[in-house]
């Protein structure tokens, strides 16, 4: 059995490609994008309060110019951010987001605005009360207006390092083993370094059959699971 | 095959592939003293490969940095390739002069119903509060009622404007906020399936009304109408629109026809971004006029009425005409 992405205990969306690929997308959560949200609305904030002391000094004009940017941070400010090449506002990339269509391509023009103004249904009854209340019970994390523009704010994909090689000798493995088998002993190979010694040996010993060690467990055996991942992976 | 051999035999390519989303998307390499020969044909080419290895990759279970690596070079070429751009000079023309137009012709029920549910409220409360002024109380307090009098009295230097604002800059930058929010809430009301475009519009209108009825009650329709006579001519068209715009999309969750309800959805509100451009710049024409012309007291009323009058047969003729022969 191949996992897709629907069948992992995870919040994945997939889209598929042209290609016939499917990309795996990551949404963000409340969390995320509330604190994305705080500092978008900081930055505003700083800016409206920089300008009012410019321009009270100026007067008149100064004023009106103030007026006609405090409209603009409030509704051309994620706009113009969002169509960036980043597709994210300063507090989004702060926090590794990205604003995108459902189908993993850049935001459109047109989906961008329409996300953006239907802000106002999401505000709701108060304080953005139905945009949290879809976040949460929606899989994919949408706001209303994420769900009528079609878009969704994903985490950016972070770089994984290389896996790194052990210093184990390879063992073969003690039966053939199952794709899924196969995989779930590189992961643990792959996830050795974060795992303390003592767990490391509690999930080797989960293993131990593929090298043949059924029922015992301890540094040893643990040595040799991680040579079936050497050894799977082609070290021979 | 094993994971390892599988990375060595296609490493060169993906690194290739590497180097040249890192190239155009202009981030930072390591080796930056590698120039990187772009080619769009060689990119598509070593996109689909990867994708290929993507594949095989999933489904032999391979270790995860090697998916991860591959779904990160398929993610980011598969933005740059199928990427749409919408926006240049020829776009925004071609938008003015035809498919804003057209779309406001081809949504014509929903205009109509818009229409009908902002104005019906404005004309009732109007001769309600001109009938019996005292009801004004009920929209607005007594301070309120007042500082409106304040604004349109006829001996004020510039009409509509509040006694805070020195400019009629700054009533540019109020209006523009003011009129927009209004506008935008018509829309955003829509998601409620219209109810809620279908009460701001009922609100606005019935405020509105209420405004005209008092002042004019007040004995100060002079000033009060040569001052709103032209900018609404843009305002109230481009507040039916967001209205129609809103109702369109509560008409599409409420009768999706063959398509999903989600999928009906995102389909209006695709489509109705068109109206939401348009009805921007008119918001935004609107609050100049209000600003600089509509409050000028040195203008002599004739002169606003005749603007006026034009205005008012350009709006409708330009939603009416324009756009006809080339739209098909």
């Amino acid at each position: 059995m191949i996992l897709g992405p629907s069948d992992v205990l995870d919040t994945v969306v997939a889209a598929e490609t042209p290609e016939g690929i499917l990309l795996e997308l990551r949404p963000a959560g409340l969390t995320a994008r509330f604190y994305a949200f705080g500092l978008d609305w900081t930055i505003r904030l700083m800016i409206i309060y920089a300008a009012a002391m410019v321009t009270t000094v100026i007067g008149g004009i100064g004023v009106a110019f103030w007026l006609v940017l405090v409209f603009g941070l409030e509704w051309l400010y994620p706009i113009a951010f969002e169509l960036s090449p980043s597709g994210a506002t300063p507090g989004k990339r702060v926090f590794g987001l990205r604003v995108v269509m459902d189908n993993g391509l850049p935001v459109t023009a047109a989906a961008s605005v329409a996300r953006n103004l239907l802000r106002v249904a999401d505000f709701l009854p108060f304080g953005y009360g139905f945009a949290i209340v879809s976040m949460l019970l929606r899989r994919d994390c949408k706001r209303l207006g994420d769900i009528a523009a079609a878009t969704i704010v994903l985490h950016q994909p972070r770089a994984t390092s290389r896996m790194p090689l052990h210093t184990v000798v390879p063992v073969s493995p003690a039966r053939p083993l199952a794709p899924e088998d196969q995989a779930a002993i590189i992961a643990l190979a792959a996830r050795a370094p974060g795992l303390t010694a003592g767990r490391l040996d509690e999930l080797a010993a989960l293993a131990a059959a593929a090298s043949g060690d059924v029922g015992r467990s301890g540094p040893a055996v643990t040595r040799r699971v991680l040579g079936v991942a050497e050894w799977l992976l082609g070290r021979r | 095959m094993t994971p390892l051999g599988f990375e060595q035999m296609y490493q060169k390519e993906w690194a290739e592939l590497e180097g040249l989303l890192d190239h155009v998307l202009g981030r930072k390499t390591g080796d930056s003293a590698h120039r990187v020969e772009m080619s769009g044909a060689r990119l598509a080419a070593l996109y689909r490969r990867a994708c290929e290895h993507l594949a095989l990759a999933r489904g032999r279970s391979y270790p995860s940095y090697i998916i991860d690596r591959l779904e990160r070079m398929t993610a980011d070429a598969h933005q740059l390739i199928y990427h749409r751009r919408e926006f240049g000079v020829a776009r925004v023309r071609h938008m003015m002069a035809v498919e804003f137009p057209s779309a406001v012709r081809a949504q014509w029920r929903y205009v109509a119903v818009a229409a009908a549910a902002f104005l019906l409220p404005t004309v009732l409360i109007a001769f309600l509060v001109y009938w019996r002024p005292e009801l004004i109380l009920s929209v607005v307090n007594s301070e309120t009622a007042a500082s409106f009098e304040d604004m349109y009295s006829p001996v004020v230097d510039s009409i509509g404007r509040t006694r805070a604002a020195t400019t009629d800059w700054i009533m540019f930058g109020f209006y523009i906020r003011n009129n927009v929010s209004v506008a935008f809430q018509c829309f955003a009301g829509g998601l409620f399936a219209g109810v809620g475009t279908l009460f701001f519009l009922a609100y606005n209108g019935a405020f509105s009304g209420a405004l005209a009825g008092y002042l004019t009650e007040r004995g100060l329709s002079p000033t009060f109408y040569q001052f709103v006579a032209t900018h609404s001519a843009f305002e109230l068209t481009a507040i039916v629109l967001s209205g129609a715009a809103g109702l369109r999309i509560g008409h599409a969750m409420l009768a999706p026809g063959r398509l999903t309800r989600l999928q009906s959805l995102v389909d209006a509100t695709r489509e109705s971004a068109i109206l939401l451009y348009g009805l921007t710049a008119m918001l935004v024409i609107a609050a100049a006029i209000e600003a600089f012309w509509s409050s000028a007291t040195w203008l002599p009323p004739a002169a606003k009425y005749v603007v006026a009058a034009a205005c008012w047969i350009a709006v409708p003729g330009y939603f009416a005409f324009q756009g006809r022969r080339r739209a098909g």
